[in-house]
C-alpha cells in the first residue's frame, strides 16, 4: 500500500532539511473531486513544508522507527479523512480510504514528498439532474494551505455548473449535472446491446448477423 | 563550478544549439522536422554504447511517457518512479552531450531553446546555492548534470515515437506522430526565476510573467471581475502525475475579448506553444485560435507586476498554468508552470484519427 517504505536512516530525523528549495512552513492540501452516478472520489495530494514535515513524520511514524510502515500508512490516511467531510444534496456521505502512498520520510522531510490519498463515498444511485457536493478539508488547520477543484468524468456524464470555495479552498460547494440516462451515450449503449440480443435470437433460428443485415437493407 | 564558469558553459551551448539549427537547416535533406529529428536521434544513438543506448532508448508505451516531473534527481516522483527516463547529461561524454544537445534543438525553436537553457541553468544556480547546505544524506541533486534525454520507440518518419528531455523544473515531452510534433503536456519552472549571468539577467518565464501581467491589466473593471477567481491557488491543478485528469474551466471568457486583448491572450499561449519548432509551433496556435471563443482566462493574486499570482488558460486544445511557489503571498523567486491539450495529451486524439 505505501509507495515507498524504504528503509530510513534513524539519523536524518535529527538533521535539518535545507530552506530554499521547496515549500516551508506550509502543509499544501490539494484536492480533488469528482462525482459520478454512483459514487463519489476525492484524490487529496498533501505536501507539507520543511517546517511543517517533522510534525507530520511524526504524525505518520508513529513508532518512531523513521520508517512508515503500510499500517502506519492506512492510519494516516483514515486519521486525514476524519478531518475531510462530504456530503451529497445534503447527506452527509462517509468515505473508504482506497489508496494511500506515502514517500520516504526523508523525501517529506525535504519538502518535496507529496503523500496522495484516494477515497470514495457511495451516495447511492444518483438520478439524472443537478446535484451538490459540499467539500470540507480540515486537516492540521493551523498550518496548511488547501485546493479544491471539481474534475470532470471522462465519459462527459458528469457537467460542473459552479464551485464555490472560501478563500482558502478548505470547502467548496460543487453543483454538478448528471446526464440523463437517455444521453446519446447511454441510447448508443442500449442501442448496442439490442443489436447483439436481436442478433443472438436470429442466429438461434439459423439467421446469421450478415444476413440479418442484408435484410435489414433490402437485400437479398 | 561557479556561476562564471557555468556562463561561459551556458554560452557555448547557445551558440552550439544555435549552429546546430542552422547546420540542419542548410542540410535541406530532411525538410520537415520529424525527418530532422529522426536523424538527429540516430546521430545521437550512435554515438552510445549499448548499455547507454538500452538506457537511452526505452520502449513508448502508457506507462514510459507518464515519466517526468517538476521534483529534481534523489526524490520519487509522482508517478511513483525514481529516476526519468534516459541518460543524464552528467554520463555522457562531451560528444554525446554534443549530439544529446542536437536532437533537442532539431525540434525546438530558437526561442524554445533558449528558454530550456536557461531554466536547466537556473537550476545550476541553485545547486550552487544549496550543494554546500544539503545534509550528507540528502539524495537531492540539482544542476545542469542531472537532466536526463531519453528517445521513446524507435525513432521513425512515419510510426508514434517521443523525446523528453527533463530535470528540476523542466520536462519538455514531444511526441511526434508522422509529420505532427506535439508538445503537450509539458512542464516547465525556474527557481531562481531571475538571475545574473554575465553581467545580464535572466528570467526564464519572464515573458510569460510580463505579458499576464499585462493581459490581466487590460481588461475592463467587468471582465477582471469575471477573471479573478474568490481564493487563493498555490500549485498547479494538473501539475505532473495528474494525466488524464480534467477540470471545468473558470474565469473570464475570451469570447469578450477586444481584439487588442486577444491577440495578448495569443502572444501568452504561444510562450508555451513556441517551446516547439516553428511549423509544428504555428499549426497548433492555428488550432487554439480556432477555439479562442471557448477559451477562459482566470487570475488570483496581486495586480502589480512584481508580486505573486497564479493565472490559467483553458480552452478545447490548451490548458496552461503558472503558478509561484511558496508561503509568502508575494514569492515570485520560483515559478511551476504546465502545458497540456486535455484532449489531445502526447498526441493519443492525433493518433486515432
Amino acid at each position: 500500500m505505501t509507495r515507498t517504505v524504504a528503509t530510513a536512516i534513524a539519523l536524518a530525523l535529527a538533521i535539518p532539511a535545507p530552506a530554499g528549495a521547496h515549500r516551508l512552513d506550509e502543509y499544501l492540501q490539494a484536492a480533488r473531486v469528482l462525482l459520478e452516478r454512483d459514487r463519489l472520489l476525492i484524490e487529496i495530494d498533501l505536501t507539507p513544508g520543511t517546517s511543517v514535515a517533522p510534525a507530520v513524520i511524526a504524525a505518520i511514524d508513529r513508532d518512531h522507527d523513521a520508517a512508515i510502515s503500510p499500517a502506519e500508512a492506512k492510519a494516516y490516511g483514515l486519521e486525514i479523512l476524519g478531518d475531510v467531510t462530504v456530503a451529497v444534496d445534503g447527506r452527509a456521505t462517509a468515505l473508504s480510504l482506497q489508496r494511500i502512498e506515502i514517500p520516504s520520510p526523508d523525501e517529506i522531510r525535504e519538502g518535496m514528498g507529496t503523500i496522495q490519498l484516494e477515497a470514495a463515498g457511495a451516495p447511492g444511485a444518483l438520478a439524472p439532474g443537478r446535484h451538490a457536493v459540499e467539500f470540507r478539508n480540515r486537516h492540521r488547520e493551523e498550518s496548511s494551505v488547501y485546493l479544491v477543484n471539481a474534475l470532470l468524468s471522462r465519459d462527459g456524464v458528469t457537467t460542473v455548473l459552479s464551485q464555490q470555495r472560501d478563500s482558502r479552498q478548505s470547502s467548496a460547494h460543487i453543483e454538478y449535472e448528471l446526464a440523463p440516462t437517455g444521453s446519446p451515450i447511454a441510447w448508443t449503449s442500449i442501442a448496442g446491446i439490442a443489436f447483439v440480443a436481436l442478433a443472438t435470437f436470429r442466429r438461434r433460428l439459423g439467421v446469421k448477423p450478415r444476413a440479418l443485415a442484408r435484410e435489414a437493407a433490402g437485400v437479398h | 563550478m561557479n556561476t562564471r564558469i557555468a556562463g561561459l558553459i551556458f554560452a557555448a551551448i547557445l551558440a552550439f544549439g544555435t549552429m546546430g539549427i542552422s547546420a540542419i537547416q542548410r542540410a535541406g535533406a530532411a525538410p520537415d522536422a520529424t525527418a530532422r529529428a529522426v536523424a538527429a536521434a540516430e546521430a545521437f544513438l550512435a554515438t552510445l554504447d549499448a548499455q547507454q543506448r538500452a538506457k537511452a532508448n526505452p520502449p513508448l508505451n502508457g506507462s514510459t511517457r507518464t515519466v517526468w516531473s517538476n521534483l529534481p534527481t534523489g526524490i520519487e516522483m509522482q508517478v511513483g518512479a525514481k529516476e526519468r527516463n534516459g541518460i543524464k547529461l552528467a554520463a555522457v561524454t562531451p560528444a554525446q552531450e554534443k549530439a544529446a544537445l542536437a536532437l533537442l534543438a532539431s525540434t525546438l525553436s530558437r526561442d524554445g531553446y533558449d528558454k530550456v537553457m536557461a531554466i536547466v541553468e537556473a537550476d545550476q544556480v541553485l545547486e550552487e546555492r544549496m550543494g554546500p547546505k544539503r545534509p550528507a544524506t540528502s539524495a537531492i541533486r540539482f544542476g545542469r548534470g542531472e537532466f536526463y534525454l531519453s528517445i521513446l520507440g524507435k525513432p521513425s518518419p512515419t510510426d508514434k515515437w517521443m523525446i523528453q528531455f527533463g530535470g528540476h523544473h523542466l520536462a519538455i515531452n514531444i511526441t511526434l506522430l508522422g509529420r505532427q510534433n506535439l508538445l503537450a503536456p509539458t512542464h516547465t519552472g525556474a527557481q531562481p526565476a531571475s538571475y545574473t549571468m554575465a553581467g545580464r539577467t535572466i528570467r526564464p518565464l519572464g515573458d510569460e510573467n510580463d505579458k499576464a501581467f499585462a493581459l490581466i491589466n487590460s481588461l475592463n473593471e467587468q471582465q477582471r471581475k469575471q477573471a479573478i477567481l474568490s481564493s487563493d491557488v498555490r500549485n498547479l491543478v494538473l501539475g505532473p502525475g495528474t494525466d488524464g485528469k480534467t477540470i471545468a474551466p473558470e474565469g473570464v471568457p475570451a469570447s469578450t475579448f477586444t481584439a487588442a486583448q486577444r491577440g495578448a491572450l495569443v502572444e501568452l499561449i504561444r510562450e508555451w506553444v513556441g517551446i516547439l519548432g516553428d511549423a509544428a509551433a504555428a499549426a497548433k496556435m492555428t488550432d487554439i485560435q480556432n477555439g479562442m471563443d471557448r477559451t477562459t482566462f482566470a487570475w488570483a493574486g496581486e495586480l502589480e507586476n512584481g508580486k505573486g499570482a497564479y493565472f490559467r488558460i483553458h480552452g478545447p486544445t490548451v490548458f496552461i498554468e503558472y503558478a509561484p511557489q511558496g508561503n509568502a503571498p508575494g514569492n515570485t523567486d520560483h515559478i511551476h508552470t504546465i502545458y497540456r491539450d486535455l484532449s489531445n495529451d502526447y498526441g493519443d486524439r492525433s493518433a486515432t484519427r
